[in-house]
């Protein structure tokens, strides 16, 4: 435990370190908390009133208001949360998916590597958002849709990143150690070899935070994410693109909230990759982004 | 190299087929197919049966997708259940305009990504390179689809420069035309993958650099433009052949968005119609056409690759 604390110091003391990756963490956490209150805030992203519709920003409403007179500002500050609680679950379902697939196919190799790979080759073919747009057709328009269909793309990252880690670490000597002394298969993957390979992967569960939250916005921007009344920022996007002319405001800053997002989880991904890399060799740390 | 390409086209055959039975499992997976939207609310039992047996959608599922499958093999990929036109027509019709933007959006991509990329290899460290790493940062994280909005406010909306909405004008026809109509399409795309290109090529060139045929070329005093222009630039364009020919592959299906930015007539557009439609045949077609250019430019990408490359052999 101790062991921990100190591991996750020293990365939080790294990040700060920097002014790049202490800006994105200051900002995600702003939005994290943001996403967590927005209860409690004194801001209604529902309120309805129609005599105020496309006002520009202004002292009461900071980003403005939309089509039906809503306050912009805090359908941006809620839809964090719609954006935020999708990324994580469906990094989640991917992480959880791909590692095991990416472990059972790097150490036992043989038949199971190929067929597990060339799963994960079909999976690669088709771009990610079509995959998922299928997949959303099929079971219908919801949170838990989206989530579903952005874990699913997200699994080739995690079983690739774990195998190659794997296949570096499979003949060492403390591998081939625990073998000797009569360890499971099992007991070798999950034991010994997963937690000497929680760099690459940790940089990979940041980067892909990144890849679902654009993938999520992608969807709903094309009008198959979280159904409306729900904010959300792809959404929100979709429908300022139709007010172009009259309210120029409305697609341009949730927009401005996004992109600062993603390009935080980005700057925090790679100083992680470069921090880990520096302290002992995380080979495989590689980075890779597919995302429409 | 015949025996390669014929290798890697059986290779294909299996990924298409799992494609293609994964999607046709999971549009029957649920209920609420496309008859139910075809003949309307009011309709009587009789004639849904009816029109599903037209469609010869009652017959049981893996009698359809054999019998798909027999046709698709000599070309046939069905009749589109809204469209009443063979898909096979109605991807005809979209097919060149999205080459065209992926074409259009290479060009750019390559135009931004490989001065941006060989500028912050050959000077590591220095503000050039903090600014233009920071600029493929920005690439990569600016979502297209706000990109594009961007752009659209920018020359349609205040300069009147550019249409916010671009059609598909070939471009042997009117190639100004053409231009106006794909410029910003084709910057929103190949901006993002730009970002992609200069990273990875500052990174092949970064550790060309470092190799040793490079000190000898400096240390028999050949120029600088020499050195870094012919001796590192063939061996680190070559991973780069790869990277370029995956993006023109993504560029066939994954411009979905960027065509939703514009309303262009792509492909991508027409899948999604399709989607929306639950237009079977259709959904079906699109992919496996997509699927099918895109391991098609794959395998050119590779021949190419042995072609530039003569240390590469497959046998």
């Amino acid at each position: 435990m101790n062991r921990a604390l100190n591991s996750t110091y020293w990365l939080l003391s790294g990040l700060m370190s920097r002014v790049a990756s202490a800006a994105a963490l200051f900002f995600l956490l702003t939005l994290v908390s943001a996403a967590l209150l927005v209860d409690v805030l004194p801001i209604d992203p529902f309120a309805q009133r129609l005599v105020d519709a496309l006002k520009g920003p202004s002292a009461t409403n900071w980003f403005g208001t939309d089509e039906l007179g809503r306050d912009i500002f805090a359908r941006v500050v809620y839809g964090a949360r719609t954006s935020l609680s999708t990324a994580g679950a469906a990094v989640i379902i991917a992480a959880a998916l791909g590692i095991p697939i990416g472990l059972v196919a790097g150490f036992f190799g043989g038949w199971r590597d190929t067929v597990l790979m060339r799963f994960i080759d079909v999976l690669l073919a088709l771009p990610a958002i079509l995959f998922a747009m299928a997949l959303i057709a099929v079971l219908g328009r919801s949170q838990m849709a989206a989530v579903i269909a952005v874990g699913i793309t997200g699994i080739p990252n995690f079983a690739r990143i774990t195998r190659a880690r794997v296949l570096s670490l499979r003949k060492r000597d403390f591998v081939t150690a625990v073998e000797a002394f009569g360890g499971s298969s099992g007991y070798n993957m999950f034991r010994t070899i997963l937690p000497n390979s929680w760099s690459p992967i940790l940089v990979q569960v940041v980067v892909l935070c990144s890849v679902a939250i654009l993938l999520e916005a992608a969807l709903a921007f094309l009008g198959v994410g979280v159904a409306p009344p729900t904010p959300s920022w792809g959404e929100m996007l979709r429908t300022g693109k139709s007010y172009l002319y009259e309210a120029p405001y409305y697609a341009v800053l949730p927009g401005v909230v996004l992109t600062f997002t993603i390009l935080s989880f980005d700057v925090i991904g790679r100083a992680l990759a470069t921090l880990l890399e520096d302290r002992h060799d995380a080979s495989g740390a590689e980075i890779e982004r597919t995302t429409p | 190299m015949i025996g390669f390409v014929l290798r890697r086209l059986v290779q294909l055959v299996p990924v298409v087929l799992i494609a293609s039975i994964g999607v046709w499992a999971m549009l029957y997976a649920v209920p609420g197919g496309p008859i139910a939207g075809l003949v309307g609310e009011n309709a009587t039992q009789e004639q849904i049966a009816a029109v599903t047996a037209q469609y010869g959608l009652d017959r049981p599922v893996v009698v359809q997708y054999l019998d798909w499958l027999r046709r698709a093999a000599f070309g046939d990929l069905g009749i589109s259940i809204y469209g009443r036109e063979p898909v096979l027509d109605l991807i005809g019709q979209r097919l060149p305009a999205t080459l065209h933007l992926a074409v259009s959006a290479t060009v750019v991509a390559l135009a931004l990504g490989i001065p941006v990329g060989v500028a912050s290899a050959i000077y590591p460290g220095s503000w050039i390179d903090r600014i233009l790493s920071a600029w493929s940062a920005l690439a990569l994280g600016v979502p297209t689809f706000w990109l594009g909005i961007l752009l659209i406010l920018w020359f349609a909306v205040d300069l009147r420069w550019l249409p916010a909405v671009s059609g598909y004008v070939p471009i042997w026809e009117d190639p100004i035309a053409s231009i106006r109509n794909l410029l910003l399409p084709a910057i929103t795309l190949g901006v993002y993958v730009s970002g992609i290109l200069a990273r990875f090529l500052r990174a092949s060139l970064v550790s060309e650099l470092r190799a040793d045929y490079v000190r000898t070329a400096r240390a028999k005093g050949l120029p600088e433009r020499q050195v870094v222009g012919i001796h590192i630039m063939r061996n680190a364009l070559l991973p780069f052949i790869t990277i370029v020919g995956l993006m023109m592959a993504s560029f066939i299906g994954g411009a979905v968005v960027t065509e939703a930015v514009f309303t262009y007539p792509g492909l991508g557009r027409l899948l999604i119609q399709a989607i929306g439609t639950r237009d079977y045949p259709l959904i079906q077609g699109c992919i496996v056409v997509i699927l099918v250019l895109y391991v098609a430019i794959n395998l050119a990408v590779d021949v190419l690759y042995a072609y530039v490359d003569p240390r590469i052999d497959y046998g």
